[in-house]
């Protein structure tokens, strides 16, 4: 949280102050003073992309998933998908469950995402045999 | 029965945006009470209590009452 105040520099100041009106505030976007802003579903397309590569490295998949959890945002059920299958591709089960605890961490005190999330990939999970952290009982401390 | 989609951007910066001013908000009120609470009166109190005091007077009262070693009461 602290890295996220201290994140608030005079030019990302200026810039949330100016992106108040809009809700969906520029998230990973650097605040141009020309140039547009990406917009949401740009930036999941980008994500989704990322994690799609077929020969994405372990490497790869670790460097984007700690890169999208900086974010101020929980990720959309189609990039945590993507990031789901990549981590099939490398035969990474433990880093598909990581997603799913990592996720729900994001969320913070927003109860109400982390089972939306869940509801969505379901069928994922289903096809590729991933169990949920509390489906393991390893959600309990 | 199927969840609604959950706002899930811009939630930290939400929050900081309603929880960073009611700091500054808060801090400032706590200061501005403690200057008017505390200091201010202790201000008052201070200049109060030193705008006739007579150092001789105390001086003398408590050279009788025998604490200094540089000057012994009037009497001895």
């Amino acid at each position: 949280m602290f890295r996220a105040v201290l994140g608030l520099t005079s030019s990302g100041l200026r810039c949330v102050a100016k992106a108040r009106p809009s809700y969906s505030a520029p998230v990973a976007a650097r605040c141009y003073s020309h140039g547009k802003a990406e917009t949401d579903e740009e930036f999941d397309a980008r994500w989704v992309t990322y994690f799609s590569k077929p020969d994405i490295d372990a490497w790869e998949l670790k460097k984007g998933m700690n890169t999208l959890i900086g974010y101020d945002l929980v990720p959309e059920p189609k990039v945590l998908d993507s990031a789901l299958r990549a981590c099939r591709r490398l035969d990474d089960l433990a880093s598909a469950i990581r997603i799913l605890e990592a996720v729900k961490d994001k969320a913070g005190p927003h109860k109400d995402i982390y089972p939306y999330l869940i509801q969505e990939l379901t069928p994922t999970l289903a096809e590729l045999g991933i169990s949920t952290p509390e489906q393991l009982g390893i959600d309990k401390l | 029965m199927s969840l609604p989609k959950p706002v899930m951007r811009g939630l930290l910066g939400k929050r900081l945006r309603f929880h960073i001013p009611l700091a500054f908000a808060f801090a400032l009120v706590a200061g501005g009470l403690i200057k008017y609470g505390v200091t201010e009166p202790r201000k008052r109190a201070y200049a109060e209590f030193y705008k006739n005091y007579d150092g001789v007077k105390e001086f003398n009262h408590m050279r009788e009452a025998g604490v200094f070693q540089s000057v012994r009461p009037s009497g001895e």
